[in-house]
């Protein structure tokens, strides 16, 4: 019984237990208020993000959620005020590229058409680096399976919550289905293999496209028999004498997990995430996109940078990453042309430009900060260097109402740092999240 | 830009900042620079008559970088091959004879603002042939090479152990590196043989042994080998070293760290400082083509940001590895006398957002930063 009230949703619970449950939730009232006391952090600078940074600005969080941010806060009494007068405030950041609680083989790197597989099933809440990572301001990161070929499975954004139970940690699953075309194996880089990708995944967008038609002709011909049987029973019921042959059943159309999820992304409702390094592989995506119509994300895009103006007139957002060929272990050759200013070209040219780490494993995304200063280094501007690590990517994986600003009504994942956040001698000194302290760096000690 | 082939005689060059690295930071000063060699670091912005000046107010000065480890310039990708494995023991072998300094990631490494490199062989001989230093420029070759064998490269890794030759086993392979050292040590002049005499020159401590070594046990058995021939020894990768750091210290034994991997834990990350606060002298390296040379400045600031003195960061990209390269005659800090190998950059050089902009070897322009 517990367990099912752990979960989000209680599937079965017996009237048996309707005592126990009023018991449990009186508690967790209980706890809600007392743990919601109004929190106020004066700071010396808030950077917002979404708008001009305020200097000497207050924010004021209530159950979790950003109630007030600016110069002029009316503080309610009984606040918790948090000092943070000589410090910095900004969102909590996040990174679109991680491998964090996932262990390397449960990432399905195969080469196979599987979206119906959904990371958040390999989600391990056990794993200890994830505090190192929170520790540099990390709030929420996005795991994606598959980055060696073809259809991996859907990914989900999670937060750095602390949570032991793979549910509270989940702020959006199926944020993405991801795909992943070009990339070598060893040190061979076939042209067959690339053209085999883009065609597989081709193929099974086409087989997707008949099975919808397949499916929509079906549930046109069950909502038709449902409507002509309704008929016939109240006709049935009414004792008329007229006789009306009764309606005959439609065969049962037979689902298909996977077939799906890529009807949903035919239909829209979850973006296509293309890992593709080469630009020949990146105009290949592009036009797999034109051909479907679907929402495309691109991942990595290594030479984006070489047709940045094919991107941006198609809109099509971008994660690059990694910066700096330094994040991965043995850099791949599709890394032959990396250029460190790939973001701050694609961005200049208009492109809706995110910075991920892409490193070899989870540890890698408490180095988000230095991707985002490299970038900057390279030519990125620096307010877009810190919007490509927080408003940018929750906006390209569909969380910006939640997260990525400090805007009133996002949630309170925060982080207080004691200088400008791209400054290497800058430490985290606090992490918020949905207002409540997950790291403080005085309790480290 | 002015191309290499024309640079002038005299050049001056005005900074905001010049990091001379022996001398402290001079704001507003001026590096004159004749016939590729610093002629003088004054601390006024006054600039002699009639000489060419690069105006560089705004902007940082500081020595070029140098990889203390590296295998560049090699025509390798990093699934080739740059060892003689058929054999063990090959200190004959000369890595400058591989060199191509036309080769594409030399171009591609000049715009990390790295001048000068350690050339080494691999790790898969436990006696793996000779090192050189050279700069990623040169007109001449005496312009380019300071060392063309700069001391002999040993390998204590796990990779030197092979299936099919000698050494197979740890234990093997510290009696075969023992064996060899005896051998020259004993070694009569009657019959010359080329291998013998480099080992000959190690042993009698005229030239250096770079020894490769990473784990605990490794590095320990590199002090032991160390002290038992008395050995003029520097370490190389030593990513354990903080574990006997004191060790390390006491027997005086530089390190030249391992690429600060962006995927260590924060453990592994405070490594290097602890090896740095005991006192050992550190030099970074990039291992590059493993990683990108870029990464070189990277490491200090990542090392930094956990913790190590930024002082101790700067010195490890230049004068320390100049020293303990051997060639602090020539480059690793801006100091009347030396070669001018200098790095324009856009601020603070142990700040990730900072840009290298403009790098001069020998006081030619080699590389400027084009605007995106």
């Amino acid at each position: 019984m517990g367990f099912y009230l752990f979960m989000e949703n209680p599937v079965v619970i017996g009237h048996k237990n309707i005592i126990l449950i009023s018991i449990l939730i009186l508690l967790f009232t209980f706890t809600i208020s007392f743990a919601s006391q109004d929190i106020a952090i004066k700071a010396g600078s808030i950077i917002t993000i979404s708008d001009n940074p305020i200097e000497n600005g207050i924010i004021l969080i209530k159950n979790g959620k950003i109630e007030a941010v600016g110069e002029n806060v009316v503080l309610p009494a009984d606040v918790r005020l948090i000092d943070a007068n000589d410090k910095f405030v900004m969102p909590g950041l996040i990174d679109a590229q991680s491998r964090l609680f996932v262990m390397d083989r449960e990432l399905n790197e195969g080469r196979t058409i599987e979206p119906e597989l959904n990371i958040v099933d390999a989600i391990d809440p056990f794993i200890k680096e994830y505090r190192e990572v929170l520790a540099q301001g990390v709030t929420a990161v996005c795991v994606a399976p598959g980055s060696r070929g073809l259809i991996g499975g859907r990914s989900a954004v999670l937060k750095l919550n602390g949570s032991k139970n793979v549910n509270k940690m989940v702020l959006k699953a199926d944020a993405t289905v991801k795909a992943a075309v070009g990339v070598s194996t060893g040190n061979t880089s076939s042209s067959l293999a690339r053209l085999e990708h883009y065609s597989s995944i081709r193929e099974a967008l086409i087989a997707a496209k008949l099975y919808m038609q397949r499916k929509e002709k079906a549930d046109r011909e069950m909502a038709e028999y449902n409507r002509k049987k309704a008929e016939y029973e109240k006709k049935e019921s009414g004792k008329e004498t007229e006789k009306k042959e009764k309606p005959k059943r439609p065969a049962k159309f037979r689902t298909n997990p996977g077939s799906d999820v890529l009807v949903r992304i035919l239909r829209k409702e979850i973006p296509l995430q293309v890992e593709a390094h080469r630009v020949t592989d990146i105009i290949n995506v592009l036009r797999l996109a034109d051909e479907f119509g679907f929402t495309l994300i691109l991942d990595k895009c290594t030479e984006g940078y070489l047709i940045a103006d094919e991107i941006a007139r198609r809109k099509v957002p971008v994660i690059v990453g990694p910066v700096s060929t330094s994040f991965v272990d043995i850099p791949r050759l599709e890394y032959r042309n990396h250029n460190m200013s790939n973001a701050a070209i694609l961005s200049k040219k208009g492109v809706k430009t995110a910075l991920g780490v892409s490193g070899r494993d989870g540890a890698s995304s408490k180095f988000i900060t230095l991707a985002a200063a490299m970038a900057a280094a390279n030519g990125l501007d620096k307010d877009a260097a810190l919007r490509a690590i927080t408003l940018t990517p929750a906006e390209i994986l569909g969380v910006a109402d939640r997260i990525g600003s400090l805007q009133v009504g996002k949630d309170a994942d925060l982080v207080i740092l004691n200088g400008p956040p791209l400054d290497i001698r800058s430490r985290v000194e606090m992490v918020m999240i949905e207002g409540k302290v997950v790291f403080d760096r005085k309790s480290q000690r | 830009m002015v191309r290499a082939a024309d640079a002038p005689q005299h050049l001056a060059i005005r900074a905001g900042r010049i990091w001379t690295v022996t001398d402290g930071v001079i704001k507003d000063g001026v590096i004159i620079i004749k016939n590729g060699k610093i002629q003088a670091v004054r601390k006024k912005p006054d600039v002699p008559e009639g000489m060419k000046l690069l105006d560089f107010s705004d902007r940082d000065v500081m020595p070029g970088l140098i990889d203390a480890h590296c295998h560049i310039g090699l025509s390798l990708d990093i699934y080739s091959e740059i060892d003689e494995t058929v054999l063990a023991v090959t200190p004959d072998m000369q890595i400058i004879d591989a060199f191509n300094p036309l080769a594409d990631d030399v171009k591609k490494a000049l715009s990390s603002g790295v001048t000068t490199v350690l050339l080494a062989p691999g790790n898969k001989n436990p006696v793996a042939g000779q090192t050189a230093v050279v700069k990623l420029y040169g007109k001449t070759t005496k312009d380019r090479v300071l060392k063309r064998s700069g001391g002999v490269k040993f390998s204590l890794r796990d990779d030197a152990l092979m299936s099919d030759r000698r050494p197979t086993s740890r234990a093997g392979l510290l009696a075969l590196i023992r064996e060899e050292l005896n051998n020259a040590k004993t070694h009569k002049d009657d019959k010359p043989d080329l291998r013998i005499e480099v080992l000959k020159s190690v042993v009698d401590a005229n030239f250096p042994a770079y020894i490769s070594a990473y784990t605990v046990d490794e590095i320990a058995s590199a002090l032991t080998v160390i002290d038992e021939y008395g050995l003029n020894a520097v370490l190389i990768g030593a990513e354990e070293g903080d574990e006997i750091a004191q060790l390390i210290a006491k027997q005086n034994i530089p390190v030249i760290y391992s690429p600060v991997l962006l995927f260590s834990r924060d453990k592994d990350l405070k490594r290097v400082v602890k090896m740095a606060d005991s006192g050992i002298k550190i030099a970074f390296s990039s291992k590059s083509p493993r990683t990108p040379l870029s990464s070189l400045r990277t490491s200090a600031i990542t090392a930094v940001k956990y913790g190590l003195d930024k002082e101790v960061a700067l010195k490890g990209l230049t004068i320390n590895a100049a020293q303990i390269l051997g060639v602090a005659k020539r480059v690793g800090s801006i100091q009347r006398g030396k070669d001018a190998d200098l790095v324009i950059i856009s601020g603070d050089p142990l700040q990730p957002t900072s840009t290298v902009e403009m790098v001069i070897i020998n006081g030619n322009i080699v590389y400027q930063r084009q605007k995106i």
